[in-house]
């Protein structure tokens, strides 16, 4: 052997053992409940996957200690109708790609005898996952992939406990009008998306909400998601000046668009944005100084902790994991996995189909959520109708919860920059 | 060239047979696999690695033997998982009927791509390709009929062989992709025999040479990119019936353009066990990396992916094929 | 849509375009040596742009002062990358193009995820630069400083490299290796030593092109991806082996993008960028100013 043969097979060798080494360290415990998480932890979204980590970890912390709260699964230390049986989880990376999604899936089902299965973030990820959960009996729940259509392929096994792209845009446009109610003009809409499912199923929504209640789309752009430039995208925004800007982007996309937009001196008369970037740390890290006064839709407030002061225990939980607040995405992670755990414990087995007439039995009052939902049931569908989401608008360098009334701390500051 | 010399005759005829036998033994082994192999997991690879073997075997067609490298083979791929879905979904033609569908859309597609753009050479033809693929992707993103950026969904239906839905059950799937690996095997083996392999082979080693010997040189890469193309198709629509799912991302994009010229590449560039070998590496490879150390989301498993391939196409720049000693060269 | 901004939508097109010609150059000058693609050119930029984003937040200096000390660290990262990977993929006989192109594949994958692994995925943006939110206001024309700024260098920096090319010992021998490596060997240049240099000033150009757009641009470890692409085409429209080229190539390629989306929806934007490269090969086989 040559030393290039060598070289080649040591790497090889390497590999293998890396592979045989996982492969033991599978050996279930006795009393041990473990839930497969499938989440994007590389490629452009992998700060997602990498906070939703930090999310489900903290979930675990709650479940499998002791907490003096009333938050699902806080009280006991692990499931106890499963003789107090602890909860781990199990993560894969689905690389934002179906496929790869789909194999982690049956991979965790098969050889890591997962109970029940998290995740996906990514929509397009989400719907085969749904697939291979329901074909092998195993409930699936879908955490944070907001896509409206995920819930209509009349699914036994999914589960969604968040609201979809639908009842999050309908929120937007119940607060549109009430504050036409109160007289403030808001005519023109524009909508600024990005060309993956996210952001076309979100404009689809915007679109036909607007025609239903008597709003014009004066401006439409459907941009090329990851570009190095949108210059010309904002020109065109620029040009029609909507009376509400609508944006739906990721991260990356909306740190170029709010920097393109204060480059070519357009300031819009208001933001109202479809979360995503909108909701991430990285956006106001990096231009929060020309955000003032942006709205933006979520499922989860920070503020409802003066109402349920354990949400700011958890808080500081998921900080010091990850040195950040919760936030939308991470709120539904945290929440999801919780809520999973809870089922399971109801079903008092590891059995898929108890686990899932557990889930669809599932009633919890919000107060013992962190979040801001009227409550948590499951349609025969597997989609909560009672996820109704907040609008939170970024003010003095942090948010406030501005919509609906009976969670909102302040008014709504309206026009953004009045 | 062998000479007309019995001796020689007679062993070139024992070298085809001994071939034939190999490859023979090596498909039985293959399709008895599963009967070893149980882990689902274990399968999925397995699907994957002689799926990749047969597109990347398709890839070979027009890269290796014929020497025009493409950088697009994606497009091909997405016209054949596209059009077998749509089939499928739309009008309920069985994903068999939409294979061949989607392979004739695509020889059509890749005669009128291969029309202007070969007469560019090396690297100008390889980016032109890349361009063609990239712009087919967004008009794909862009196409409500298909469902645009939202994708294909296939039904939830019952176990079947016609329509090759398997909740399941992984070995149809692998005997499916076996059976391409191995029409495309045939494909390159019996047309590299023939007067159209030697042509491929002049256009490769040189094409000006080639025209002056009387070699028909634009047919030449036109027939090669034909048969290339209808492969790269079919493998996308057995792609789109195991996953059952597609978006223009999931199928298109061009990363899967690399990853299908990548085994041939690291396997053996035209020889007809190259894409086997150069798959058998790389997709498994791939795949443990990420399953075992890909949940860690530090990246890692990236590192040690990309290192592998880089080490491998250093320290083989022949390809992995070349390590399995000969008994004489090839002709 | 009205005179103006029709001309600001030309003046935004021209700077990319400026910019889109420098991240190029690096690529094209590599090219022009040795024939080699480097595909991991946009990990390179993806380097240089955290490189720039770190030193700010070390030394807390304006990015637009660190872009020569960004260009000598990414020379000698880019020296090292051939010296480590790049001379043994020279040395292969058969199939050396292929064999290049994936190890440097390879070699991209492993920057992703070394990167992922040493500054996380999280997406970094540079705060403190004095041009960060300053435009220029021109009749109705907004020049954003940092796109201007970046356009400057880009227009400096092709300025440096002709003169570095055509009036120093250096270039020439440069000149003088790409186009007959056998004959440089006789009058006694070091073939490899040339080549080194070579990758290190490539990636030294890399290392502005970074500096420039992490002014402006976010930062994470797949930020490469939005760049490479347009890098690859705009090298082969310049022609490949002409780094002048590269320069005129990126501006036309920053105005046809620009202009296709104001009159296309801007999601089909490429597809200008796309259609451009092939109508010119078509006709001109060498791209604009190819050699060959």
């Amino acid at each position: 052997m040559n030393r290039r043969q060598i070289l080649t097979g040591g790497a090889s060798a390497a590999v293998l053992a890396a592979a045989l080494g996982a492969g033991a360290r599978r050996a279930e415990a006795a009393n041990e409940v473990v839930i497969g998480a499938i989440y994007p932890l590389s490629g452009a979204s992998a700060d997602v996957g990498l906070q939703a980590r930090h999310a489900s970890e903290t979930a675990i912390e709650i479940i499998n200690n002791s907490y003096a709260f009333d938050l699902l699964c806080a009280r006991a230390a692990g499931l106890p109708k499963l003789g107090g049986a602890k909860v781990r989880v199990v993560f894969a990376d689905h690389q934002g790609d179906p496929e790869k999604g789909r194999s982690e899936a049956e991979r965790l089902i098969t050889s890591e005898k997962v109970t029940a299965l998290i995740g996906c973030y990514y929509s397009n990820v989400s719907a085969p996952v749904s697939y291979v959960a329901e074909r092998y009996g195993v409930p699936f729940l879908c955490a944070d992939s907001s896509s409206p259509a995920l819930s209509r392929h009349g699914l036994k096994y999914f589960f969604r406990p968040a609201p979809n792209d639908e009842m999050f845009t309908a929120a937007m446009f119940d607060f549109f009008d009430a504050e036409r109610a109160k007289g403030k003009k808001i005519e023109t809409l524009g909508l600024f998306h990005e060309d993956t499912i996210f952001g076309t199923d979100s404009a689809a929504v915007q679109n036909s909400l607007a025609k239903a209640r008597g709003y014009k789309v004066v401006v439409d752009v459907k941009y090329q998601a990851n570009s190095p430039s949108l210059t010309s995208e904002v020109q065109k925004l620029k040009t029609a000046n909507p009376d509400v800007l609508m944006p739906s982007s990721y991260t990356s996309d909306a740190i170029l668009l709010v920097k393109t937009m204060a480059q070519l001196g357009y300031a819009p008369k208001n933001i109202v944005a479809q979360a995503a970037g909108f909701a991430s740390q990285a956006l106001y890290d990096a231009v929060g100084n020309l955000l003032g006064g942006v709205i933006s839709r979520a499922s989860f407030s920070l503020d409802l902790e003066k109402k349920r002061p354990f949400i700011a225990t958890v808080n500081d939980l998921f900080k010091k994991q990850s040195q950040r607040d919760l936030d939308d995405n991470s709120s539904r992670q945290l929440m999801g996995l919780l809520v999973l755990a809870d089922a399971i414990n109801r079903a008092g087995s590891k059995e898929g189909a108890k686990i899932r007439d557990a889930l669809a039995a599932t009633n919890v009052p919000a107060s013992e959520t962190i979040m801001p939902w009227k409550k948590l049931v499951f349609g025969p569908d597997g989609q909560n109708p009672d996820a109704s989401p907040v609008l939170l608008q970024y003010e003095g360098g942090k948010f406030v919860t501005i919509f609906p009334d009976n969670v909102a701390v302040t008014q709504a500051q309206w026009p953004m920059h009045a | 060239m062998p000479h007309g010399e019995a001796a020689t005759a007679e062993s070139f005829r024992s070298a085809r047979v001994r071939r034939f036998l190999v490859a023979a033994l090596v498909f039985a082994a293959l399709a008895l696999s599963p009967l070893a192999i149980r882990s689902v997991y274990l399968q999925n690879v397995l699907v994957l690695t002689l799926l990749y073997a047969a597109v990347s075997q398709s890839w070979n067609i027009l890269g290796g033997y014929c020497g025009q490298i493409s950088l697009g083979h994606g497009l091909y791929f997405g016209i054949g998982a596209y059009a077998t879905s749509v089939l499928f979904v739309t009008w309920g033609i069985l994903p068999w009927g939409g294979m061949i569908v989607g392979g004739v859309l695509a020889v059509a597609v890749a005669l009128l791509i291969g029309y202007p753009c070969f007469r560019l050479q090396g690297h100008y033809f390889a980016i032109a390709t890349l361009v063609i693929a990239q712009s087919g992707l967004v008009l794909m993103q862009n196409w409500d009929f298909v469902g645009a950026a939202r994708g294909i969904q296939w039904p939830f239906g019952p176990d079947s062989w016609w329509t090759l839905q398997f909740a399941r059950a992984k070995t149809p799937y692998i005997e499916v992709s076996l059976a391409l690996l191995v029409a495309s095997w045939l494909a390159t083996v019996l047309i590299g025999e023939s007067r159209w392999g030697y042509w491929w082979r002049a256009v490769k080693d040189d094409a000006l040479a080639a025209e002056s010997l009387g070699v028909e040189v634009f047919r030449s890469k036109m027939a090669a990119a034909g048969v290339s193309a209808f492969f790269t198709a079919v493998g996308g629509g057995v792609y789109a019936a195991f996953l059952a799912y597609i978006d223009p991302d999931a199928v298109m994009s061009f990363r899967f353009s690399l990853l299908f010229a990548l085994p041939a590449v690291l396997g053996g560039i035209g020889t007809p066990w190259g894409p086997l070998v150069g798959a058998a590496v790389l997709v498994p490879l791939g795949e443990f990396s990420r399953s075992y150390l890909g949940g860690s989301g530090s990246g890692l498993d990236l590192v040690i992916y990309g290192a592998l391939v880089m080490a491998v196409a250093l320290a083989r720049p022949q390809g992995l094929l070349s390590l399995v000693p000969r008994r004489r060269a090839a002709p | 849509m009205t005179a103006t901004a029709l001309l600001q939508v030309f003046a935004s097109g021209l700077m990319t375009g400026l910019i889109y010609g420098l991240v190029a150059s690096g690529l094209s000058l590599i090219f022009g040596l040795m024939e080699v693609v480097n595909f991991a050119h946009g990990e390179f930029l993806m380097l240089a742009m955290f490189a720039t984003f770190g030193l700010v937040v070390f030394t807390g200096i304006d990015p637009g002062l660190l872009a020569p000390l960004v260009a000598a660290a990414m020379f000698v990262f880019g020296a090292a990358v051939y010296a480590l990977v790049i001379r043994f993929a020279m040395r292969v006989e058969t199939n050396r193009g292929m064999v290049q192109i994936f190890a440097t594949f390879g070699l991209s994958i492993l920057m992703q995820g070394a990167a992922q692994y040493l500054f996380s995925p999280d997406y970094r943006s540079i705060r403190t630069s004095w041009l960060g939110e300053r435009t220029l206001h021109v009749g109705g024309v907004f020049l954003p400083w940092p796109l201007l700024f970046g356009g400057l260098v880009s227009i400096a920096t092709f300025g440096g490299l002709y003169l570095v090319m055509t009036r120093t010992a250096f270039g020439k021998a440069l000149e003088a290796t790409r186009e007959d490596q056998g004959a440089v060997a006789l009058v006694g240049i070091d073939c490899n030593r040339m080549f080194a240099l070579g990758w290190g000033l490539g990636a030294a150009l890399v290392g502005l092109a970074g500096a420039v757009l992490a002014v402006f641009y976010y930062v994470f470890p797949g930020v490469g991806a939005s760049f490479s692409l347009i890098a690859y085409v705009t090298v082969a429209l310049g022609g490949f082996g002409s780094v002048f080229g590269a320069l005129a190539a990126g501006i036309v390629v920053g105005l046809v993008e620009a202009f296709t989306a104001v009159v296309l929806p801007p999601e089909l934007k490429s597809l200008g960028i796309y259609a451009l490269y092939l109508v010119i090969v078509f006709l001109r086989p060498a791209g604009l100013f190819g050699k060959f």
